[in-house]
């Protein structure tokens, strides 16, 4: 396996407190990676550090074999790497259209041409949300601001996406619906890393799995094996069953 | 494919739409322009003018804040860049008016680059510190600039303005030049509103961190923007320093550029007319209600403390926002008494 993104012994320090402590991970291309975690144990921040929003403390990430550590936030969805957030999913006062379309605009820098998805209308429609392109953002449904939000970090043409909590919210139904997206996605060419603690949504999506706690990486590799690591249990569930 | 139809008639919509925003400006401003033909007081013609000039920035500061979010407290310095930027150039080198308006909007555009490539690294109040220190930086030097910039007694303009021979300087001539460089501004600032990079300034006042995660350059653009309102205030330096015939540091300190920030909130940033209700409001209505200056400034106060609470968007959205719900209203009342309408 080719590892697209590989970060190495990343640390970040907020003032006194260890937020990353030397984390190792490394993204293959054409999989769907889970990091799972109970709150806290640093998913975000790890996110947060690659695509620049925080500058790291020590550690590289290496992209493609590319150096990319500390680059700033607006280079990285040049470089082919998309990603979406937690909240903040999309701008509230514009149009749905208008939303994609800014974010088709500036993904000039990116070097894939031979994209599934080229016009913003192709977007909304493999969403599935085309029939609200009038509407503003800010009165979306939590379900299809979540989509507007995926729809946004497709349009950078990505290599790769990394979705912090893409299910938060979501509602059984409108879960299946973004998983059966996600899963599309290694087919076209992105790969996926996942940032969640919903259990069954990473089962559904990841074939592998790497586990953070307290801001160390515990475990990594296939999902089975992970969901019965000894350490994982514990963190999870205050020991074995 | 239907996808790509919705998308076409949508853009269509659209240009229609941007259309009939300028239109309204337009009308609002050809209608103006009618008004020397009424023989007008002088005084009504001065402040008429006066309000212009501050318009002309105002389509500046809507940029700035309607468009990208971001408060300038200190842009009246900009417009003193552009006033003693063209009371030097007459002075010491005897430029006119015409060349002065570029050469103004160039210093001005400097200027606020000056200004906002170390301020913009701070966002929200702090940036509106940093432009209120900054303007009070520039009286500051203004008023020891010595002999130079005429220190707290300012420059005079010799020069009157002189458009194919002819000498522009009469009340009703002045007035319609202003007219026309409003005009301008208008369009300008609809130009802008309207463009793509119009668009990407929304997107960084919306959600600056999504912005920049699909790769817009926030910093860069934001300091864009306020380049682009500082040429604004420098042509309208320019019409200032030739209407006033005397500029002193005192015009450009910090009340007048809360002024600037109250017109344009009363008037509302986001729409193309609000700049221009703005400047027209705040600078007749002392004049109607006949107050004094004190008076005035309670006014003011009270004026921005309605605005923000009743009307946060500026009288013109909030006009618009009455005129909707109306239409809804009246809409509404007719349909439900219609029988063949329930029936669907």
């Amino acid at each position: 396996m080719n590892a697209i993104l590989d970060i190495k012994g990343l640390r970040k320090h907020f003032g006194g407190v260890t937020a990353l402590s030397g984390v190792d991970l490394a993204i293959n291309e054409g999989e769907i990676l889970g990091v799972v975690g109970p709150n806290g144990s640093g998913k975000t921040t790890l996110f947060n550090v690659v695509t620049g929003v925080h500058k790291p403390t020590a550690g590289t990430v290496t992209w493609k074999g590319k150096d990319i550590t500390g680059i700033p936030a607006n280079q990285i969805s040049g470089n082919g790497i998309g990603y979406t957030f937690q909240q903040a999913m999309a701008f509230p006062g514009l149009t749905v259209l208008e939303n994609v379309q800014i974010a088709t605009e500036h993904s000039a820098a990116s070097t894939r041409t031979d994209f599934a998805w080229p016009t913003p209308a192709a977007l909304l429609d493999f969403v599935g949300i085309s029939g609200l392109a009038r509407e503003k953002a800010g009165i979306l449904p939590f379900g299809s601001l979540r989509l507007l939000g995926l729809a946004l970090a497709l349009a950078t043409r990505p290599s790769l996406l990394l979705l912090d909590e893409p299910a938060a919210g979501l509602n059984d139904r409108e879960t299946a619906a973004l998983v059966g997206l996600v899963q599309q996605f290694p087919a076209h060419g992105i790969s996926v890393c996942v940032i969640d603690h919903d259990m069954k949504l990473m089962q559904m999506l990841c074939k592998r799995l790497a586990v953070l706690d307290f801001g160390a990486k515990i475990a990594d590799g296939p999902t089975a094996d992970v969901l019965h690591d000894k350490k994982v249990l514990e963190v999870y569930l205050g020991g074995e069953l | 494919m239907e996808v790509y139809e919705h998308d076409r008639s949508n853009t269509m919509i659209k240009s229609v739409s941007s259309l009939r925003s300028l239109a309204p400006v337009l009308i609002v401003l050809l209608l103006l322009a009618l008004v020397p033909l009424f023989s007008p007081s002088n005084r009504f013609l001065s402040l008429a003018i006066s309000a212009g000039i501050n318009i002309i920035a105002l389509y500046g500061l809507s940029v700035l804040f309607g468009q990208t979010g971001i408060l300038s407290m200190g842009h009246a310095a900009l417009v003193g860049v552009g006033a003693y930027t063209a009371a030097l150039l007459a002075r010491d080198f005897d430029i006119g008016f015409w060349v002065s308006i570029p050469v103004a909007g160039i210093m001005a555009a400097i200027v606020a680059a000056i200004i906002g490539i170390p301020s913009l690294r701070v966002s929200g109040h702090h940036f509106v510190i940093m432009t209120f220190a900054f303007g009070q930086l520039l009286t500051i030097i203004l008023t020891n600039g010595g002999d130079f910039t005429g220190a707290a007694s300012g420059l005079d303009m010799g020069k009157p303005v002189t458009m194919f021979g002819a000498d522009l300087d009469a009340l009703p001539r002045f007035y319609l030049l202003v007219v026309a460089f409003v005009t301008v501004s208008a369009v300008a600032s609809w130009a802008i509103i309207h463009s793509s990079y119009g668009r990407t300034l929304r997107a960084i006042r919306e959600n600056e961190k999504l912005a920049a995660a699909l790769g817009i350059d926030v910093g860069r653009h934001k300091i864009g923007a306020f380049i682009v309102s500082g040429v604004f205030a420098g042509v309208s330096g320019v019409l200032l320093a030739y209407f006033l015939r005397h500029i002193s540091p005192g015009q450009f300190a910090s009340f007048p550029s809360i002024y600037l920030a109250l017109m344009v909130m009363i008037g509302g940033a986001r729409l193309l007319l609000g700049p221009l209700a703005g400047g027209i409001l705040v600078s007749f209505l002392p004049e109607v209600l006949n107050l004094d200056p004190v008076q005035s400034r309670i006014l003011y106060g009270a004026c921005l403390i309605a605005v923000i609470l009743f009307l946060p968007n500026g009288v013109i959205a909030g006009i618009a926002d009455g005129w909707t719900w109306l239409v809804r209203m009246s809409k509404r009342r007719p349909a439900a008494g219609n029988v063949s309408e329930v029936g669907r």
